[in-house]
């Protein structure tokens, strides 16, 4: 695998970094993500406690917030080795969504009270945005949100909240004046998961994991001080909070580490020269070098003052299809090794979870704006079109 | 010569009932509790299947079958496929129709009878890719020494027929499951399978039966293959339906999903998948029909070719048109999506099959 960050400081940062991973990442953790087999709330929570106390926790992060004071560079470079050395990607709910959003967005207080726990893991966060009738199209949310005094109730449903049974916080998006246009009538409220009102369905998906869940808002208390910056302005916090650190939505190191994952399970079921699959993998090696030096290009562009828009939806797309390609891969090398149900006393190690691992990877075409919506994206804000 | 006639009114009597078979047996719900059951259970339905006589239907009427060429049971098939049935049809099928022809007319019905009438399952058992299951003579008995890792529909499987090699030659050896050391499973679709290992099975020597240069085994293997394309046609066929259902229901920035063009350009991509598919099945079944094993294979394979294809495209369109429900349990979509996976992955590689069609030409 070719790496493009290669001048002497960043092979520095990569020697650094990699220590830092083999003297604290959990073996038991290691060995799930290397197999690309469903994690725990513990396997992230206990990584998370590792980086947390190294003060890697949140890249992106300003200094004085808890960052490491990281440049761009060195972030890519820190993903792409984590992801190498097999550590569990950080659910971003926290720590690339609310966080960020609040430290631009929120009151002295709401900073005080949340960045700390986002860093260390000891509140973990979910996002309520998208509802059953509100997914592409999610400016026509309705759960609603009424004033009372002190605060507002809301009411409402949101569904396919990632790992909020994990979650003692929500940040949602909620209508708060049905009166005006659709995006100038919706707040940003936290909301916690304890409160009075507040309860779960897991949503079972086809590869058997419920990482997702329905969520129902009944009637429940929000004091004016969980609400995010002005009423009837969410819409512009969430389109902010879309963009943050959307120079590593290619997924870039997560491509990577599949790519040698791959390359892992043709040798283990004998077709590591097959030149078939060798063909293949090279192609796989170049889309990935495509996005990464495409990544590089446009955040060298915006260091020098360019303004980069909607361009980054580019890197979602590429991104996705590579790694939603490399899975099919995957799963065509193992063949019949890999179909047995992950649970029985059957499977093939290395090639249990090649299938589960093609059917979960279908989301990522889906969540974050599908792709038909990012080339939308592309087409009418780069394009003109 | 192919000719391209509609299905007659057998076949679409044969798929009428299966349809409305699956309609009151086989809703989500029903399902999910078959799939609850310990994969070694016998399947359910097993027995009202066979009544209906599906798995005689394909064999000739001398062993006790209804006498119906290929193309008479492919919508049937078709059918069963989209109903996301559990019971091992295709394999039980396959398994019949070998023995069928590898036995002499009067030992294959009185083997058969007990199969037919669904009073047991019997398949067929492999060995894998390049480690086949061996058999060595030891004075009048015949011991086999082997493991068939995946046997389809063998989880319930009263007595398995392993296709071993004997002096480099192909036979039928019939082990009963408790002669042999079977694990019972299930497949990430939810149907049973078996790992089993024949380590110490054996039999007299006058009970193996030969393969006549093959072509008993040969047969039933196309066959086999031809009843799981018409299962994935079947299900790229519902995908197809559900999706355009889907898209016309489904709602977003003030319209139906559907009067985008994006989103219609997929729509046409996979109902030029579905109609590829069901001609390509069609040839295939025809094919089955020939004596000239080579024809036979080429058809079969190329089949095999396209239809797989063709699956992966109408399933990833199929997810992704649904949005977050496409990848949900809640869905006959996912479970259809996890069915193709599994159907297209058995019975040889891409690479195999187009080697097999290049080598036929
Ligand atoms: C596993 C998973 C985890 C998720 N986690 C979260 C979470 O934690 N929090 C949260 O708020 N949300 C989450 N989501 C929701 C996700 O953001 C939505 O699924 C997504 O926005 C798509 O919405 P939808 O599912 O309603 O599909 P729909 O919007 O109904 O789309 C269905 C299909 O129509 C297409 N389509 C829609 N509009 C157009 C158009 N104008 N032009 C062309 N094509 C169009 C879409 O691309 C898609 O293919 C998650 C989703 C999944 C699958």
């Amino acid at each position: 695998m070719t790496d493009l960050l290669t001048g002497p400081e960043d092979m520095a940062f990569r020697e650094e970094i990699r220590a830092f991973v083999a003297a604290n990442l959990h073996p038991e953790t290691r060995a799930k993500v290397a197999r690309g087999a469903p994690l725990a709330r513990e396997d992230f929570a206990r990584w998370q406690r590792s980086l947390f106390e190294r003060g890697w926790v949140a890249p992106a992060w300003p200094v004085e917030h808890g960052g490491p004071g990281w440049t761009a560079r060195q972030r890519l470079i820190a993903d792409e080795e984590m992801f190498r050395l097999h550590t569990p990607p950080l659910p971003g709910f926290g720590l690339k969504m609310i966080g960020p959003i609040l430290m631009r967005f929120g009151s002295e207080a709401q900073q005080k009270r949340f960045l700390s726990g986002i860093l260390s893991g000891d509140d973990w966060w979910c996002q309520g945005f998208s509802e059953p009738g509100a997914g592409s199209d999610l400016a026509s949310l309705r759960t609603r949100a009424v004033r009372v005094a002190g605060g507002w109730r809301i009411s409402g449903s949101k569904t396919w909240t990632t790992y909020a049974q994990y979650a003692n916080w929500i940040f949602c998006l909620v209508r708060t004046d049905p009166e005006v246009k659709r995006q100038e009538g919706i707040s940003m409220m936290l909301v916690d998961m304890t409160s009075e009102g507040v309860s779960r369905r897991p949503i079972r998906l086809m590869d058997g994991t419920e990482e997702v869940n329905e969520i129902f808002l009944d009637d429940v208390f929000v004091p004016d001080d969980l609400v995010v910056a002005e009423i009837n302005k969410g819409w512009t916090y969430a389109k902010a909070l879309l963009e943050n650190e959307r120079f590593g939505i290619g997924g870039i190191g997560r491509s990577k580490h599949l790519l040698q994952r791959v390359r892992e399970m043709a040798v283990a079921a004998g077709r590591g020269a097959d030149p078939e699959i060798v063909a293949a993998l090279a192609g796989y090696e170049i889309d990935i070098m495509a996005i990464e030096a495409t990544t590089l290009r446009l955040l060298s562009a915006a260091e020098a003052g360019v303004r980069i828009g909607a361009e980054t939806s580019l890197l979602k797309i590429r991104g996705t299809e590579i790694q939603q390609g490399l899975t099919e891969l995957m799963m065509d090398i193992a063949g019949p090794a890999a179909l047995p149900e992950r649970e029985s006393a059957c499977v093939e190690e290395p090639f249990e979870n090649a299938a589960y691992q093609f059917l979960n990877w279908r989301k990522l075409s889906i969540y974050g704006g599908s792709n038909e919506i990012q080339r939308g994206i592309l087409a009418g804000q780069v394009l003109g079109l | 010569m192919i000719h391209f006639d509609l299905p007659s009114d057998v076949a679409l009597l044969l798929r009428d009932t299966a349809e409305r078979f699956v309609a009151e047996n086989y809703a989500l719900p029903q399902r999910a509790e078959m799939l609850a059951a310990a994969p070694e259970e016998a399947p359910r339905l097993w027995s009202a299947m066979a009544e209906l006589g599906w798995l005689a239907a394909p064999l000739q009427e001398a062993v006790g079958g209804l006498g119906l060429t290929p193309v008479h049971i492919v919508p049937l098939l078709e059918a069963l496929g989209a109903g996301l049935v559990l019971e091992p049809v295709v394999p039980a099928m396959r398994c019949a129709a070998t023995l069928a022809r590898a036995l002499p007319e009067n030992e294959a019905a009185t083997a058969l009878e007990p199969v037919l009438s669904g009073e047991r399952i019997e398949v067929l058992a492999e060995g894998a890719e390049g480690a086949p299951i061996t058999a060595t003579r030891d004075g009048d008995r015949v011991m086999l020494l082997g493991t068939a890792p995946l046997v389809p529909g063998g989880a319930a499987a009263a007595a398995f027929w392993a296709v071993a090699e004997l002096g480099g030659a192909p036979i039928l050896i019939r082990v009963a499951a408790e002669a042999a050391s079977v694990a019972a499973f299930r497949l990430l679709d939810g149907q049973a399978a078996a790992r089993v290992c024949f380590d110490g099975a054996s039999c007299a020597v006058s009970e193996a039966v030969p393969d006549c240069a093959g072509a008993a085994l040969d047969f039933g293997t196309d066959m086999g293959l031809v009843g799981a394309l018409a299962e994935c046609s079947g299900l790229i066929d519902a995908l197809y339906r559900a999706t355009l259902d889907y898209v016309k229901l489904r709602e977003q920035f003030g319209r139906p999903i559907g009067r985008f063009q994006a989103v219609q350009h997929r729509m046409a991509d996979m109902f030029i998948a579905r109609e590829e598919a069901r001609s390509m099945l069609h040839l295939a079944a025809e094919a089955l029909e020939s004596e000239d094993a080579g024809f036979r294979a080429r058809l079969v394979s190329a089949a095999r070719v396209k239809i797989a294809d063709n699956a992966r495209r109408a399933l990833r369109d199929a997810v992704q048109l649904h949005g977050g429900m496409g990848v949900t349990d809640e869905l006959a979509v996912g479970h259809m999506v996890k069915r193709l996976l599994v159907l297209t992955q058995l019975g040889g590689s891409r690479g195999a099959h187009l080697k097999r069609f290049r080598d036929t030409a």
